[in-house]
């Protein structure tokens, strides 16, 4: 059956349990979005195993992945957040508030 | 505890009658469909038509499960044990695989009749069938969807048209045996194990299948269910007979 295409990947995801974030559960082949439905319910549902499926043509999916964008050379670490000592800081402000608290009740 | 009132004789041979053709009907449509295990179009599909295969004999195990609580029977003996001329399937299921159009064609006659006769036997007076059908519909809902889905893939291929109408043709005239008449309909319908007559529910099927078919296959003939439609038996059904008895019988009587 040569006219019968079979070259259009699925990329699936699926929920265990509502609320649950939808994870990445693997992809299926597929000529249609009729039938990639049906192969998602049978390879990543058939034994009761999902709340919900996603199934996205992988054709729609915008993939990033250029190393200079998300792994730029120079040095990042003061884009994040840690480097910062403030635990004595913290400690000072918890006990600030509990005197604090201590003398509004009397 | 039941306010039902136990079955009489006459009604439980009447049910009993029911219950072997409907099991008999899901059995060999997933023994023949199981075929394809291995060798479907594409792996995807592979598994698909090996999953919903499986779902049909799940089902006949359950029908025959209820016909053996029902005669004090045994499941197993009743499905692996019968001669092959003590078969009720309706010889829309005498055939053989075939091609993948002929299989698919089949499925899609076989899985829009048993819909219209699983909406009636959720109705039934015998609450066991009614509850049994109920669950079942949901899983057909799904194979319905399958079969329709290669029905119009193939329908549009250039190079499966041909061969898919050409199975439809064939196999028009064994579609409708699914819905011949049981020889204790009426004790059934008297009883409410079936609310709708055989006749009735393959006029319905009809009604709604001409539509869809007959843009595809032209103006289909005029067709009935037979009375002999559950009776006929073929060399492709004796041969399929051998095959799925051939473990039993390789040691008969042993406890697996």
């Amino acid at each position: 059956m040569s006219d019968v295409r079979v070259d259009h990947v699925w990329e699936v995801f699926r929920q265990e349990d509502e609320g649950d974030p939808m994870v990445h559960a693997g992809n299926v082949n597929a000529p249609d979005e009729e039938l990639a439905t049906h192969y998602a319910r049978e390879f990543y549902g058939r034994r009761g195993e999902s709340h919900r499926l996603w199934i996205v043509a992988r054709d729609a999916i915008t993939e990033l992945d250029d190393p200079d964008l998300l792994k730029p050379p120079f040095d990042r670490s003061h884009k994040k957040p840690g480097g910062y000592i403030i635990k004595h800081k913290l400690e000072a402000a918890k006990q600030r508030a509990l005197t604090e608290r201590g003398e509004a009740g009397e | 505890v039941t306010d039902r009132p136990p079955l009489t004789p006459t009604t439980r041979d009447a049910l009993a009658e029911l219950l072997l053709a409907l099991a008999d009907d899901e059995f060999i449509v997933g023994f023949w469909d199981s075929e394809w295990t291995g060798i479907a179009p594409m792996l995807e599909e592979d598994v698909a038509t090996s999953s919903i295969a499986q779902d049909e004999i799940g089902h006949a195990k359950a029908l025959y499960e209820l016909l053996a609580d029902l005669t004090d029977d045994d499941a197993d003996r009743i499905a692996y044990a019968r001669d092959a001329d003590a078969f009720r399937h309706a010889s829309l299921l005498n055939h053989g695989r075939r091609d993948w159009a002929f299989s698919s064609a089949r499925r899609y006659l076989y899985e829009t009749a048993d819909a219209v006769r699983l909406a009636t036997l959720a109705q039934s007076s015998h609450a066991p069938l009614a509850q049994l059908a109920t669950k079942m519909r949901r899983e057909e809902t799904y194979h319905l969807l399958h079969a329709r889905a290669w029905l119009r893939r193939l329908a549009e291929a250039p190079s499966a048209a041909p061969r898919l109408r050409e199975a439809l043709v064939e196999l028009w005239p064994d579609a409708a045996d699914v819905f011949a008449p049981l020889a204790a309909e009426d004790e059934l319908i008297r009883a409410r194990v079936l609310v709708e007559p055989m006749v009735a529910l393959f006029a319905v099927w009809q009604r709604r299948i001409r539509s869809e078919l007959e843009p595809l296959t032209g103006v289909l003939p005029a067709s009935a269910p037979r009375a002999d439609g559950r009776t006929r038996r073929t060399d492709d059904f004796r041969w399929l007979h051998g095959e799925f008895t051939s473990v039993v019988r390789a040691d008969a009587g042993a406890t697996w």
